[in-house]
């Protein structure tokens, strides 16, 4: 038991420590990108005027309003003394629009988008590839080249053209947006409806694109854990197949769990190219935008939500392979 | 057992995604169908807008400048968009002609102008029932200006006092120069098109809900604003924004329209991009679109698309902007006129033309190039003979090395480059990353460059990084880069002469007014104080003609095509009548929104 405090105890350290350098890395990092995000405002505020004076008065409120004008180190503990009571500030490229509304009405959708897509994609992807290693001749010989072949193709790519030959050739699916342009959201079925068949089209554009590399990874892994010695003696022993594959499969399975982890710990990222592609609602564009228009507090906010998702992803990982895989647990030890 | 179950999951994986897509299928095909539910809007009584709204709506207060409302909020001297709000004029970019909104009849300047007297319609009513009054328009501008948006630092140096002599008419005076003259009379003229009226009563509750703090006002979101427009807010979301039509609007009384715009709703959905944009535009989700479309001519030429644009054929617009190169004379080497003149006549127009704008402007042989747009009023106010020998057409190769060995900027030590003083001639060519058009035309200045003998190299710097350079007051970082020139407004052509070449803008940090190149000369300075006074048209037809003589030898900056303000394109599958070119109403392509564009509603009607 005293393995298992140190070993967790060890664990949580790194995890604060990763976690202090991360928070300030947030607030580093956006702010060292080139361009002037009050600049990009007073574009939009500035046209159209010519007496420059008054061009110069406009810049002068906004950098007031955003504390641009304050030094580096007051702007970071007003971030982080913020950041702890979930306030992020105004958005530059939305002002006056709170950080905190903009990600809030986004995240639903991204989640709701891509949680079900990656559980739907790895669960895919992780059965035909074991099935390719298991069954061989003719199922992996079609299975292998097509998986090679899906994952090979860009996601956009993908999008492409569910989007040309649904939508707009077939005209079965709707061509974009989170619910029909027709609509005003409401509870009834039309509207339900609705919001499900959008969904399709960029539900699909992810899941075929994650089964290709989860089908490749897992056959690979199958067909060397197939080869290991306690295969072979269980075989000798005289033990069924079935439960044979049933070790094989859980030893196999063990590196495609962290890519899951680690891909559910990323996807408020958003999946971007779903939502150019589609004008699907969530974070990825508004990630987007923020660092096109240099907008640091909503930058910065969701890089933090990522960074908090990936560590608790990571950090769950440990503690079950702590736990499931004595093995990891020993070579910490070492 | 295993690959039964296995394969029994695929099957119903894929059974699911056919059943799915099946009740998309009766989704698209029921919304196309007029539906009673006041959640599904009905087609043919809704008019979709595209390209207009970026990202989610912030409010709408017309005090502020951050609500991100296309739709409701758009003050622009070239004519404010008055679905909401309204002005005392509407702009018509056609004529310039102003034609009354809230307004009653012509304004009446007085004999100096110096002073303009506008009378408001006594029918003109706001949303909550109350009389529009000379009293709101005069609380406007003194608002406006108390919390410095906008529209209170635009107008305030030309415009000293706006006042309410009586309940219905609105004293406006000029600011006056140490000789007592308007600085520039043209600017009031301009504020009557461009600036909203917003009531009293309104300012007033959101003053005190703000305790008076200049930074709440201009964040409060305004969602019980007053009005006086057709339209206001039905719903707002991240991914649409949908007004209502209020059919109390005083707008339907004999003095203004006589009747209401045609459609009940206007809903405007947020689109990734451009081409998210156009693809609905084709499936026919959108029935107004602005964005620019390349060769948009194949859609009803190729593609048999109910689709048109305002004119008929190439350049499918009325073009009114001058999308300009402009040289950073703080660069060694372009502060010589014969390198800037060399560079400017090299450049392929007509290849610009067809790339970067598919045809979709006059080529500089049907509207030589000047400082004035397309417009038959703007290419009235110069002398066409006077300045005919110093235009040019582009692709002149041999006239452009002519002139730089004439100068004696000859290329002496064999690399194919010509040197000033022993070094290289050699430029960056920038625009923004991601204007395809300006991209595209950069790279095809540079190409002019190879071929005289100049080294020319395109960079496409992100907007945000763009921006401030060419905004700063001195930079050495681009050479040869893109910006816009006004379009259509009351003060053109002399707004845009001033912004092409006014020295006021020298040395000032955060210049978004013009002159980015940092050009001087005395001469041009003193014609842009003497034009906006001058009564005589003959006297105003020789300044406009000095400072075009003054652009063409120069060459401080080159236009490389012309420009419409709005594209504007509509698709006919569900309206029809609206505005074309010459079809005797006289509305401008102004996506039946802004200025005397808004007309337009008042024409078009469903398809049955």
């Amino acid at each position: 038991m005293n393995g298992y405090r140190k070993y967790f105890g060890k664990k949580i350290l790194w995890l604060l420590i990763t976690f202090i350098f991360a928070v300030l890395l947030n607030f580093i990092l956006p702010r060292m990108m080139p361009g002037d995000p009050v600049a990009v405002i007073v574009a939009k505020s500035a046209q159209g005027i010519s007496d420059t004076s008054a061009v110069k008065q406009i810049y002068e409120n906004y950098a007031e309003a955003f504390g641009v004008d304050k030094p580096m180190t007051i702007q970071f503990f007003t971030y982080f003394k913020n950041a702890l009571t979930g306030d992020f500030g105004l958005s530059f490229s939305q002002y006056p629009r709170p950080v905190a509304d903009i990600v809030s009405s986004a995240v639903w959708w991204t989640v709701a988008l891509q949680f079900p897509a990656i559980i739907v994609g790895w669960l895919i992807g992780n059965l035909l590839g074991a099935l390719a290693a298991y069954m061989r001749k003719g199922f992996d010989k079609v299975l292998m080249p097509l998986s090679l072949f899906v994952s090979s193709i860009p996601a956009f790519g993908v999008a492409v053209i569910l989007l040309v030959t649904f939508a707009i050739k077939l005209k079965i699916a709707p061509i974009s947006g989170g619910y029909g342009f027709d609509m005003i959201p409401n509870f009834s079925w039309s509207f339900i409806m609705s919001v499900i068949s959008h969904y399709q089209l960029p539900f699909w554009s992810i899941v075929l694109v994650s089964i290709g590399g989860q089908a490749v990874g897992m056959r690979s892994m199958s067909i060397y854990e197939l080869n290991e010695d306690y295969v072979k003696y269980s075989r000798f022993l005289g033990i069924k197949d079935r439960k044979i594959v049933g070790y094989v499969f859980r030893n196999a399975m063990l590196p495609q769990i962290t890519g899951l982890a680690l891909s559910i710990g990323t996807m408020i990222g958003g999946a971007l190219v779903a939502e150019i592609i589609f004008s699907y609602p969530g974070l990825g564009t508004t990630m987007l935008q923020a660092i096109s228009q240099s907008d640091y507090p909503l930058l910065s906010a969701t890089t933090l939500i990522i960074t908090l998702m990936v560590l608790a992803a990571t950090f769950v990982i440990d503690i079950i392979y702590g736990l499931i895989d004595p093995r990891v647990k020993a070579a910490q030890f070492d | 057992m295993k690959l039964k179950r296995v394969l029994g999951l695929v099957l119903l994986l894929a059974f699911t995604a056919g059943f799915v897509f099946a009740g998309a299928a009766q989704d698209a095909s029921s919304s196309a169908a007029p539906d009673a539910n006041p959640n599904q809007l009905p087609r043919s009584e809704t008019l979709y807008y595209g390209g207009q709204q970026w990202g989610a709506v912030n409010g709408w207060n017309p005090l502020s400048d951050d609500m991100n409302n296309a739709l409701a909020l758009a003050q622009s001297a070239g004519g404010s968009r008055t679905l909401m709000f309204e002005t005392l004029y509407m702009y018509n970019l056609l004529d310039g002609s102003m034609t009354p909104l809230l307004a009653d009849g012509d304004y009446v300047w007085n004999a100096a102008q110096t002073e303009m007297t506008v009378k408001i319609n006594s029918a003109a009513k706001w949303s909550d029932g109350t009389a529009v009054a000379a009293e709101d328009v005069a609380y406007t501008f003194v608002s406006n200006v108390k919390y410095v948006n906008g529209q209170g630092v635009g107008n305030s140096p030309y415009i000293e006092s706006v006042t309410a002599v009586n309940p219905s008419t609105v004293l406006i005076k000029a600011k006056l120069t140490a000789a007592g003259i308007a600085v520039n009379p043209l600017m009031l003229v301009s504020y009557l098109g461009s600036s909203y009226v917003i009531q009293k009563d309104w300012i007033q509750t959101v003053e005190a809900r703000n305790n008076n703090d200049a930074a709440a006002v201009k964040k409060d979101p305004g969602e019980d604003v007053v009005f006086s427009g057709p339209y206001s807010k039905y719903y707002a979301d991240d991914q649409k924004v949908v007004f209502i039509r209020n059919d109390a609007y005083w707008g339907q009384d004999a003095s203004m329209w006589g009747k209401l715009p045609a459609p009940k709703y206007i809903s405007h959905t947020m689109y990734a991009d451009n081409a998210a944009t156009e693809v609905a535009f084709k499936a026919g989700e959108i029935d107004v679109d602005q964005q620019f479309i390349p060769n948009i001519q194949d859609l009803w030429l190729k593609d048999n698309l109910p689709i048109s644009t305002y004119i008929n054929e190439a350049p499918y617009g009325i073009c009114v902007n001058m999308p300009t190169a402009w040289y950073n004379q703080d660069i060694a080497g372009l502060e010589n006129v014969a390198v800037r003149k060399a560079i400017a006549m090299a450049v392929d127009y007509d290849a610009i033309n067809a790339n970067a704008m598919t045809g979709q402007s006059p080529t500089f042989q049907d509207v030589p190039r000047s400082l004035m747009n397309p417009t038959p009023g703007e290419q009235a106010t110069f002398d066409h003979n006077a300045v005919a020998d110093l235009q040019w057409a582009g692709s002149d190769i041999a006239g452009a090395k002519k002139l730089l060995d004439d100068a004696g900027i000859v290329d002496t030590n064999g690399d194919g480059i010509r040197e000033i003083d022993g070094k290289n001639l050699s430029y960056n060519a920038c625009a923004p990353n991601g204007w395809t058009d300006w991209m595209a035309a950069m790279e095809i200045v540079a190409d002019a460059g190879k071929n005289i003998g100049i080294d020319i190299t395109t960079e496409f710097p992100e907007w945000s990084v763009y921006s401030t350079v060419v905004t700063a007051a001195s930079q050495t970082d681009y050479d040869i880069f893109m910006m816009w020139t006004d379009s259509a407004t009351p003060v053109q052509p002399w707004g845009r002469v001033r912004m092409i070449m006014s020295s006021e803008y020298n040395g000032v940090e955060g210049n978004w007014s013009g002159n980015w190149g940092h050009y001087s000369n005395a001469r041009v300075d003193e014609l842009l104080s003497m034009i906006p006074i001058e009564k005589d048209a003959a006297k105003l037809k020789s300044y406009y003609t000095e400072a075009v003589k003054i652009y063409l030898t120069d060459v401080p900056s080159f236009s490389l095509m012309y420009r419409p303000d709005k594209f504007h394109a509509v698709n006919e599958s569900v309206w029809t009548g609206f505005p074309e070119f010459q079809d005797g109403n006289n509305i401008p392509p102004a996506d039946l929104s802004d200025g005397y564009g808004i007309a337009g509603l008042y024409h078009i009607t469903p398809i049955q």
